[in-house]
C-alpha cells in the first residue's frame, strides 16, 4: 500500500502547524520522518490518524483519495499507530488488548470466547517473536513489551501502514534491536512503515528513506544510503533560514554567583545535576523532550520532591520544600504547560497577574483584602507594557489567544521581585513577533542583574539569546557550551547523540 | 512579601495609574467575541427572576397569608439553619471538594451538646465551645485525609459521616432526650433581637463572614484559584493543602452551629437529625452557582439558592397541595431554574 499526503495545511490560532506539506509513504519500506519539535510531525501523524482534520489537502491510498473523518476511518484504511505515550488499557489482559476494538470472538449471546481470543493473540504475537503470555495483565509488562502488544494489535487488524512515534523511548539496546528486526520483517511483507525519531543513529540503522519536516513543510526527502549525518542535521535545523543573530547578553566580568545547584537528583528523572548561575546571566538549557530539563527546574523550585541536592542563592543555602518556599527565597518559575500549570483560565487576566503578589494590593497595611482598583492599575500597566491583546482585563483568561495567555502568565512572575527567573519553553506556540518580545524581556531582566534560566527545544533561540548553554540528556547535564561554541549544529549533535 | 509599595522586577514604562477609568476597554475590538448582553443577563439573573416570579405567584395565590411580615420572618427563620450549612459548603465546593459528612456533623453536634449539658450538667457556654472544638477536629481530620493524604473527598467524607454518627450514638446511646437544656441555651435559638429571631441574625453574620472571606479576602482569591487550577495555584505559591483543610474546618463549624441551633430550638435531642439537611444544602449551593456569577459557586448565589428553596417549600405548603404535587413542583422548579441559566451560560461560553 502506498500512502500519499498532498498539500496538507493546518492552522491553529497563531501557529501554522502544517503549511501545505506533502508526504510519500511507499509500501514495503521504512520511512524515517524527522524534524525538530514544532516542525509539524505530530500534526501530520494526527491527520493520518484521523484525529485532526486538515484545513486543506488530501490523503491518497494507492492513488485514490480517501476521507479520514475519525480514528475509526483510519483504522478501516489499515492504518495503525504506535504513539509515544502508551495508549493501551493496562487493566486488561494482553489478548484483550490485542483484540480491542476489532471484535472479540464470541459465543452466540455475546460472551467472549476466551480461549479463541488467546489463540488469536498468541498467533499474532508469535509473528512478532514476542515472548508474551496472552493471558498476562498488560500492566505487568515492560514498556517494550507493551509497544509490541500495540504493534500486534495493528497486525491483528491487518494494518498495511504502521506509524511509530518515538517507539524506542525508554527501551534498552536489545529491545530496540528486536523492535527493528520486527519492523524489517513487516517491511518485507509489503507493509508501509513511518518511523518518527529524534535519534539519528537509529534512523540510519533501520530506515530506507528519510523525509525531513521543517516549519510545517516537508523540505527534504532522500534514500537513507545517500546521506550522511551532518547533512541530515543541516536539513533538520535548516541553517539556511536561521534568523539573524541577536545581540547576546553577556554578564559583566566577575559578576557574583547568584544561584548554585549541587547534586540535584530524583532517580530515573534527574541524576546528580550541578550548575551555577551568575548575576545578569541568561543561561540556556537545551535538550530533547524527556531529557529532564523541566523536571530539574521543578525540583529546584520545590514543585516535586528531590531525593538529594542543595541550592544556594546569593551564597545562602535554601531549604525549599514547596513552590511557596522557593518564591519566598526569590525564585520564579514559568511552567512549561500554561494551560495545566501556568494560569487559572477561568480567572480574569487581572486575577491571574496579581495571584503571586496579592499582599501588595491590600486595602490597608495588615488587612489581607485586595484593593481591586490598585490591582486594575497594575494589570493595565502590564497589559500595555507586554502588549497583551485583551479587550478587557476583567474577561477570563480563557478568551485570550495562546500567545497572550503566555504573556499574562509571564506578567504574573514579572511582577514579583524574584532574583532568579526560570522560563520553561516560554515561546512555545507563540508567533515570531511574540517570541522577539519575550527574548527582549529576558534580556532586560538579565540587564537588571537578575539571573535567567531559559529552557527551549528550539535551539536557534538559545543560540541567539544565551552566552552559556547547558545540554541535558537522560537526566544529566552532558555538556556545557559557551560563547561562539554555541551553534545550532553543536546543540543538535549533543542532544541527539545516543550512546 | 510585605505590604510595601510594589517593586516589580520589570521596569514599567508608566507607573500604574490608580485613577484611570477601570471600566474602559484597553484595546477596542480586541479579544474574542462575547455573546450578546441578552443571553449574558439571562444567565446571570435568570434564577433571580424565577425567584421573584415565584414570590409573586404565591403572593397572588395566597394574598392574605403569604406576603405578610409574619410569613417572611417565618421563612427567614426556618431558612437560617440551611443557610449556615450551605454557606459553609460553598467554601469547600469553591475548591472543588465535597463534604458529605456535614449531615452527620449536625447530628454529632446535637448529640454532643446533649451529652455535655443534659447528661453531664456542663454549663451551656463551655458546652457549646466544646462542641465547636469537636467540629474543628472533625473538619481537620477530613481536610488532612483529603488535602494532605490525597484521599477522594467524596469517599473520605462519606466514610467520615458514618464515623461521626458512630461517635454521636456512642455519646447518646441513641436515646431521645427532652430535658436538661437550660433556658438560656434554648434562648440562643428561640430568642429575638430587634423583632427578628436570633437564628436570622446568626445566619446573617455567617453570610457576611463567608462573603468577606470568599469575595473580599486574599484567602478567598486563593480558594477560587485552587478551584480553577490547583496546580497553577500551587506553583504560584498558594498554600493549597492548608486552605483546603481550612475549608473542611469551616464547613464542619457551620454544621455544628446548625446542630446546636436545632437542639436549642426544640430543647431536645433526637438521634441523627442532620441527614435531611445534606441534600438541600447541596441543592441550594448548586442553584446559587447558576446566578450572579454563572458556573461559579458564590456567596450571594448560595443565599438566593437557600431562600428560593425556603420560599418554594413554604408557598407550596400554603397552597394545600398534595404531598406528591409538592414533590413534583419543587423538583420541576429546581430543574427548570438551573437549566435556564445553564442554557444562557453555554451560549455565552
Amino acid at each position: 500500500m502506498n500512502v500519499q499526503a498532498r498539500g496538507l495545511r493546518k492552522v491553529y490560532p497563531g501557529v501554522v502547524a502544517l503549511g501545505g506539506a506533502d508526504l510519500e509513504i511507499p509500501g514495503g519500506s521504512i520511512l524515517g520522518l524527522l524534524g525538530k519539535n514544532g516542525a509539524g510531525k505530530s500534526t501530520m501523524i494526527k491527520v493520518l490518524a484521523g484525529v485532526v482534520a486538515p484545513d486543506a489537502g488530501e490523503i491518497l491510498v494507492d492513488g485514490a483519495p480517501i476521507a479520514l473523518g475519525s480514528p475509526h476511518d483510519a483504522a478501516a484504511q489499515g492504518f495503525a499507530f504506535v504513539h509515544q505515550e502508551l495508549a493501551d488499557v493496562p487493566n486488561l489482559t494482553v489478548a484483550e488488548n490485542v483484540g480491542l476494538g476489532l471484535g472479540y470472538p464470541t459465543y452466540p449471546g455475546g460472551l467472549v470466547k476466551r480461549r479463541a481470543l488467546s489463540r488469536w493473540a498468541k498467533e499474532v504475537l508469535d509473528r512478532l517473536e514476542a515472548p508474551v503470555d496472552p493471558g498476562a495483565s498488560l500492566s505487568s509488562l515492560s514498556v517494550a513489551e507493551r509497544r509490541l502488544v500495540t504493534i500486534a494489535r495493528g497486525l491483528a487488524a491487518d494494518a498495511r501502514m504502521f506509524v511509530l512515534d518515538e517507539p524506542t523511548a525508554s527501551l534498552t539496546d536489545d529491545e530496540i534491536e528486536h523492535l527493528h528486526k520486527v519492523l524489517r520483517s513487516l517491511r518485507d511483507q509489503g507493509v508501509a512503515i513511518v518511523y518518527v525519531s529524534h535519534r539519528l543513529d537509529e534512523v540510519f540503522a533501520v530506515t530506507d528513506r528519510v523525509t525531513v519536516m521543517r516549519d510545517g513543510h516537508t523540505v527534504y526527502s532522500a534514500a537513507t544510503a545517500d546521506m550522511d549525518k551532518p547533512q541530515l542535521i543541516e536539513e533538520i535545523t535548516g541553517t539556511a533560514i536561521a534568523p539573524e543573530q541577536r545581540r547576546r547578553h553577556v554578564p559583566a566580568d566577575g559578576a557574583d554567583e547568584l544561584l548554585r545547584v549541587e547534586g540535584m537528583s530524583r532517580p530515573g528523572v534527574v541524576e546528580d545535576v550541578s550548575f551555577t548561575l551568575r548575576k545578569g546571566e541568561l543561561l540556556g538549557v537545551a535538550g530533547l523532550v524527556g531529557a529532564g530539563r523541566t523536571e530539574l527546574m521543578r525540583l529546584i523550585f520545590g514543585a516535586d520532591p528531590a531525593t538529594a541536592g542543595r541550592v544556594w542563592l546569593n551564597g545562602e543555602e535554601l531549604t525549599i520544600r514547596s513552590p511557596r518556599d522557593a518564591m519566598a527565597a526569590g525564585l520564579a518559575l514559568l511552567p512549561e504547560d500554561r494551560k495545566e500549570q501556568g494560569g487559572v483560565l477561568d480567572f480574569s487576566v487581572r486575577k491571574n497577574i496579581t495571584l503571586t503578589t496579592m499582599p501588595r494590593f491590600r486595602v490597608a497595611r495588615g488587612v489581607p483584602m485586595p484593593n481591586e482598583r490598585r490591582e486594575r492599575a497594575t494589570t493595565r500597566a502590564f497589559v500595555e507594557r507586554l502588549k497583551i491583546k485583551v479587550a478587557n482585563p476583567e474577561h477570563p483568561m480563557r478568551y485570550l489567544s495562546g500567545g497572550n495567555q503566555q504573556k499574562a502568565v509571564l506578567a504574573k512572575w514579572l511582577g514579583s521581585d524574584a532574583d532568579v527567573f526560570i522560563f520553561d519553553e516560554p515561546t512555545h506556540g507563540i508567533d515570531v513577533e511574540g517570541k522577539e518580545e519575550i527574548y527582549d524581556l529576558m534580556t532586560e531582566l538579565a540587564e537588571r542583574g537578575k539571573g535567567v534560566i531559559f529552557i527551549s527545544s528550539e535551539f536557534t533561540e538559545l543560540v541567539g539569546a544565551c552566552n552559556r548553554v547547558l545540554v541535558m540528556r537522560d537526566g544529566r547535564v552532558v555538556s556545557q557550551l559557551e560563547g561562539s561554541a554555541i551553534t545550532d549544529a553543536a546543540l543538535v549533535g549533543l542532544c541527539y547523540a545516543h550512546e | 512579601m510585605s505590604d510595601d509599595v510594589p517593586s516589580p522586577a520589570l521596569v514599567l514604562d508608566k507607573q500604574p495609574d490608580v485613577n484611570a477609568d477601570p471600566g474602559a476597554p484597553l484595546i477596542a475590538g480586541a479579544g474574542g467575541n462575547r455573546a450578546g448582553t441578552f443571553t449574558e443577563t439571562a444567565s446571570r439573573y435568570g434564577l433571580l427572576a424565577a425567584f421573584l416570579i415565584t414570590i409573586v405567584v404565591f403572593s397572588v395565590a395566597r394574598p392574605s397569608t403569604f406576603p405578610t411580615g409574619r410569613n417572611v420572618e417565618s421563612i427567614l427563620t426556618s431558612a437560617a439553619p440551611p443557610m449556615i450549612l450551605a454557606l459553609g459548603l460553598t467554601v469547600v465546593l469553591v475548591m472543588q471538594d465535597f463534604d458529605l459528612s456535614i449531615g452527620a456533623m449536625i447530628g454529632l453536634a446535637s448529640g454532643a451538646a446533649m451529652n455535655f449539658m443534659a447528661k453531664n450538667g456542663i454549663d451551656w457556654i463551655p458546652a457549646v465551645l466544646l462542641v465547636l472544638l469537636i467540629a474543628v477536629a472533625a473538619g481537620a481530620v477530613n481536610g488532612y485525609m483529603v488535602a494532605f493524604l490525597g484521599g477522594s473527598s467524596f469517599i473520605i467524607t462519606l466514610a467520615m459521616g458514618t464515623v461521626l454518627t458512630g461517635i454521636e450514638f456512642a455519646m447518646t446511646n441513641q436515646d431521645t432526650v427532652y430535658s436538661g437544656f437550660s433556658s438560656s441555651f434554648q434562648d440562643v435559638a428561640s430568642g429575638e433581637l430587634l423583632g427578628l429571631s436570633h437564628q436570622i441574625w446568626i445566619a446573617a453574620i455567617g453570610a457576611v463572614f463567608i462573603w468577606l472571606l470568599l469575595d473580599r479576602s486574599e484567602i478567598g482569591r486563593y480558594m477560587y484559584a485552587i478551584g480553577g487550577n490547583s496546580e497553577a495555584a500551587r506553583l504560584s505559591g498558594v498554600r493549597v493543602r492548608v486552605l483546603r483543610l481550612m475549608g473542611f474546618v469551616i464547613v464542619a463549624i457551620g454544621a455544628a452551629i446548625v446542630g446546636l441551633l436545632l437542639t436549642a430550638q426544640s430543647g431536645s435531642y433526637a438521634p441523627n437529625i442532620g441527614t435531611s439537611y445534606l441534600l438541600p444544602a447541596f441543592a441550594a449551593v448548586f442553584l446559587g452557582a447558576a446566578v450572579f456569577r454563572p458556573g461559579e459557586f458564590n456567596t450571594a448565589g448560595t443565599i438566593v439558592g437557600v431562600l428560593f428553596l425556603g420560599v418554594i417549600q413554604t408557598g407550596l405548603t400554603m397552597l394545600d397541595l398534595a404531598t406528591y404535587m409538592i414533590n413534583l413542583v419543587q423538583g420541576g422548579i429546581l430543574v427548570t431554574a438551573v437549566l435556564v441559566s445553564r442554557l444562557g451560560q453555554r451560549r455565552a461560553g
